[in-house]
């Protein structure tokens, strides 16, 4: 195993008036750590085009995974897809992205626009090698990885945004490049990446999109390994093992809960001083030397989650966390966008106070914030490992 | 002299943010800040109470409600 990793995202927005979408993306990820993604955009929009979309991606992700040939795949979804009835045909473009192993990436095109790739920063015309299969005209490229590496992927309908309003042909290639290009120099995540392309596109079409238009993003990066500490060990005694076994651990530190920052703070034997500095309906957070980030548990916890479920969903909420300054902000962005490798060392003692009617919070929705966040930062891709204490 | 506010969970719950505030406020109006220092804390183990205070280690129980009050007797009229 190398120290390279891949950070996917995608977001997709529907043709104006339809509820479902013509385009579909499909992660799949393989038993040796490779991973199959798919991009399909099927013919026209709405229901038609989500079946056919949905089923090429389905297809060509399960058949690559499972070991099979391009061309299987290819030949397979031809004879599968059904036809069109106004148009005769079944068509569904799609762009594969295979990543083996953090190490080589393998992109197989047909007819969705060009996979950008930026390397440095920077555009790279990577070469490509045209192979036709089953009729078809595929283009096919093997790319050895590096780090900082960003894949756009997308589907017609982001270069086709503004057609006749904001440009004349749509929005260009290369000026998707020079968008992406900047936006990529801030450091987003690829869901962040993929909403702000596909967000622009929404802006371009006036907020009625003409297409379907989908964005994946891969950033290839390194590992980044962190730890949590929230809530005390429910035996008073566990608590040094605890606070050894965390600071144990290379990376970052994050500790969660006042009482369990206390505990923290007499294990290293330095002083705790909370701030004053309320932003927003966030309790304010500590310092602690030794300790990244200190924050109060429940209530800021809570919030991460909401900011978790929103982010692998329609991802609205970007704004408020990436640039808040709140300990829940803070918290998503060391997360959300840093870590690659969390580990949760997790307290079960109950907090008496906390079991009282009159509050919000209590035990089991203290361990259900704790599953709930773990859960969502799985489906970000991350290696997520939680002790419990 | 010292005053410090517990900022955890429950006091935070209970009203901790407005009763950092309201004091802020007032040793301002009465040009104290050079004499309190007001700092926070995390729980003090009594959050039954809460919004816990102390001044000067001692304890009290503060809300939003009978904040100024507080200030008055035991704050201003220790200083």
């Amino acid at each position: 195993m190398n120290d390279l990793t891949c950070d996917i995202g995608y977001k997709s927005i529907n043709h104006a008036g339809e509820q479902l979408c013509g385009d579909h993306v499909e992660v799949v990820e393989q038993e040796d750590g490779s991973m199959v993604i798919v991009l399909a955009d099927g013919l026209g929009s709405g229901v038609k085009a989500s079946i056919l979309s949905t089923l090429t991606s389905k297809i060509i992700s399960t058949m690559l995974a499972a070991g099979l040939s391009i061309e299987e795949c290819v030949e397979t979804i031809a004879a599968t897809l059904p036809v069109c009835s106004v148009r005769g045909v079944a068509y569904s473009t799609f762009t594969i992205i295979r990543l083996i192993q953090s190490r080589t990436a393998e992109l197989i095109q047909y007819d969705n626009p060009q996979v950008i790739v930026l390397r440095n920063g920077e555009n790279w015309e990577y070469p490509r090698t045209e192979k036709t299969i089953g009729g078809k005209r595929i283009f096919h490229s093997i790319i050895r990885l590096q780090e900082e590496d960003v894949f756009i992927a997308m589907s017609d309908g982001c270069p086709h945004a503004g057609i006749g309003t904001a440009y004349n042909f749509g929005w260009k290639r290369e000026d998707i490049i020079t968008f992406m290009e900047a936006m990529n120099l801030c450091g987003y995540t690829a869901k962040t990446l993929s909403t702000q392309l596909v967000d622009e596109c929404n802006r371009l079409y006036g907020g009625e999109p003409g297409d379907d238009a989908t964005a994946c993003v891969v950033r290839v990066r390194k590992r980044v390994p962190m730890n949590m500490l929230f809530g005390p060990p429910s035996n008073r005694d566990d608590g040094d093992r605890m606070m050894s076994l965390f600071f144990a651990k290379e990376g970052k530190h994050i500790i969660c809960g006042g009482t369990t920052s206390s505990i923290a703070a007499r294990w290293l034997n330095r002083p705790l001083r909370a701030s004053l500095d309320f932003t927003g309906d966030i309790p304010p957070i500590a310092y602690l030397d030794g300790v990244d980030l200190v924050t109060e548990g429940v209530i800021t916890v809570n919030r991460v989650v909401e900011y978790a479920r929103d982010y692998i969903g329609e991802n609205t909420l970007y704004e408020a966390w990436s640039s808040g300054r709140d300990g829940a902000s803070m918290i998503s962005r060391l997360l959300f966008e840093e870590a690659t490798d969390i580990n949760f060392y997790v307290g079960k003692a109950i907090n008496p106070a906390h079991q009282n009617p009159d509050l919000p919070i209590n035990f089991s929705i203290k361990m259900n914030l704790v599953q709930e966040l773990s859960e969502a930062l799985r489906k970000m891709g991350k290696r997520i490992k939680v002790s419990y204490f | 002299m010292k005053v410090t506010v517990c900022i955890g969970s429950s006091c935070h719950i209970k009203g901790s943010r407005p009763v950092v505030e309201k004091l802020q406020e007032l040793v301002a109006r009465e040009n104290l800040s050079d004499k309190i220092e007001l700092g926070g804390t995390f729980c003090m183990g009594k959050c039954q109470q809460g919004v816990c205070v102390t001044v000067d280690g001692e304890f009290f129980s503060v809300s939003p409600e009978t904040v100024s009050a507080f200030f008055e007797k035991e704050i201003k009229a220790r200083v």
